[in-house]
């Protein structure tokens, strides 16, 4: 039996109510886990292709200043400034001093760990500590080549950062296959991929509000100048003169994509052109600027997030306790 | 329910953080008036990002722990930095040329080399980030140490002049007719043995 003071009080805070269900309903629906897969293959790839580029300048790059390229206490320095948390090659270095190991070896062990965690990753074995040990070894390189540092090392940060608190592992990793591990919660896997989507709607819409406030992308003429621009040369300017009427068109094309992201992505019927379109200017910024790391782990954020249909009955199926 | 919340209050923080250092960004860009906004958006632009920045803790002494703690948080993130790539317009590209004195009135030319392109690629985002204003503080230590790294090929080398410029792109119709592009020198430094002087 409830009082007419309590039936009044509550349904006062019905629409309160209401929309915080919605909330959750929105943050926490039930998925499967194939997005995950999609996400730690393709993460384990970027690692390991990130460790492969950089093999031949690791030392120069990281290396501190007597030996290294600009040395990477300035770096350290700037990050220090910031925060004297953030986790930095510096910390690796001291720890390795103890145990009476050179800077150049440490060096080495750290790009030896991201090509192993990469690796482990792309298998799905050990998954959960080779994301942790991917995260935080990328994150030191990162900051303290932080000079040295654009897009895809920021990108790679978030992406491994959600990585490693992704509820792991997924169904098709060997560690499932090896430990018979229990279903994961299919809300918890749901609750996951909407941080992804939801950031990745974020930064279109910013990159594209941004590029919306130059003249240079209602012309032309930012295109042009970013395909020309050293060392992203990869298409002969002669070439690009042939299509100086449609670079106008495509610079348009690219503002109203990326700023329209965060609502075409979610519409059923525009869902698939927005993704198709999204993941055509990532690769032909990978395939025409030589950007490929920049370019992949956009694309592997992008398939993850939007690009795997979630099955319910599958979702259904992998669903663990429901009650987190 | 309980972890429920505690996600869904993780997922309020950090968005509102993703939200904050995005907005600080866009904001600095019309604040720096190279969008193109009416000069008069400059002063509410540089209001808002003191909002985004002060919601950021940048605002509060540097050795307050909410401040360093944010920051970390958002270094550890990823999420440090809006996303405002190549726009609103795309910058200028950099170059830093050495001009390397030998005995003998010998001049030879080169640039701070790396071996592989994505290396490549993150000495360019070095090079275009010492154009910036803000690096201005470091600029001489970063050139001294790129001419530096030049020097240690080079052993024999008396003197160095880095010379930092801004290399200037034709337009589409310029390039048509027959125009390339043009190097525009920023400042130039010579580092010699005993010690360096700025010109």
């Amino acid at each position: 039996m409830s009082s007419p003071t309590s039936d009044a009080a509550k349904q006062k805070f019905q629409p309160l109510h209401r929309s915080w269900q919605r909330i959750l309903s929105f943050l926490f629906p039930s998925e499967n886990d194939r997005w995950l897969t999609v996400f730690r293959t393709g993460l384990g790839l970027q690692v390991t292709l990130y460790a492969l580029f950089l093999r031949n300048d690791w030392h120069n790059l990281f290396g501190s200043g007597g030996r290294g390229l600009v040395g990477r206490e300035l770096g350290e320095a700037i990050s220090s400034f910031d925060s004297p948390f953030i986790p930095k090659l510096g910390w690796l270095i001291a720890a390795g001093r103890n145990l009476n190991m050179s800077e150049e070896a440490v060096l080495t062990v750290a790009w030896v760990a991201l090509l192993s965690t990469g690796c482990l990753l792309l298998l799905g074995l050990l998954s959960r500590p080779a994301a942790i040990v991917a995260w935080f070894v990328h994150l030191c390189v990162a900051e303290s080549g932080g000079l040295l540092a654009y897009g895809a090392d920021n990108f790679m940060t978030t992406a491994l950062f959600y990585l490693m608190l992704s509820p792991l592992p997924d169904r098709y990793s060997f560690d499932h296959w090896v430990t018979k591990t229990k279903p994961k919660n299919s809300q918890a896997l749901g609750f996951w991929r909407r941080v992804l989507q939801v950031h990745l709607c974020f930064v279109y819409f910013i990159g594209g509000l941004a590029k919306c406030l130059g003249n240079g992308w209602w012309d032309g003429s930012n295109l042009w100048r970013s395909l020309i621009r050293p060392p992203f040369t990869l298409v002969p300017p002669d070439l690009l003169v042939h299509f100086k009427y449609v670079l106008p068109l495509l610079g348009i094309s690219i503002c109203l994509l990326e700023v329209s992201y965060p609502v075409f992505i979610w519409l059923k019927r525009t869902h698939w052109i927005w993704l198709g379109c999204i993941l055509a200017m990532h690769a032909s910024i990978g395939l025409m600027m030589g950007l490929y790391l920049f370019a992949l782990v956009l694309i592997v954020m992008n398939v993850a997030a939007f690009g795997v249909p979630n099955t319910s009955s599958t979702a259904q199926a992998s669903s663990g306790d429901t009650n987190q | 329910m309980f972890l429920r919340r505690i996600h869904t209050a993780w997922f309020g923080i950090h968005f509102f953080l993703v939200t904050a250092v995005c907005l600080a960004g866009l904001f600095w860009l019309i604040a720096e008036g190279s969008t193109i906004l009416p000069p008069a958006s400059a002063e509410y632009a540089r209001k808002g990002e003191l909002v985004a920045s002060w919601c950021l803790g940048k605002e509060a002494n540097a050795s307050n722990p909410v401040r360093l703690t944010i920051a970390a948080y958002l270094h550890a993130a990823g999420i440090q930095a809006g996303y405002t790539f190549f726009a609103p317009n795309v910058p200028n590209h950099h170059q830093l040329n050495l001009e390397l004195f030998y005995d003998g009135d010998r001049v030879e030319y080169e640039s701070p080399r790396v071996h592989g392109r994505a290396a490549a690629l993150r000495l360019d985002s070095l090079l275009d980030r010492l154009a910036d204003q803000r690096y201005e503080p470091i600029r001489e230590v970063i050139v001294k140490r790129l001419a530096f790294s030049v020097w240690r090929e080079h052993p024999d080398v008396k003197k160095v002049r880095a010379t930092f410029g801004s290399i200037n792109p034709p337009g589409m119709n310029e390039f048509e007719q027959g125009q390339t592009e043009t190097f525009q020198p920023m400042f130039s430094f010579d580092f010699s043995v005993r010690g360096e002087e700025q010109q």
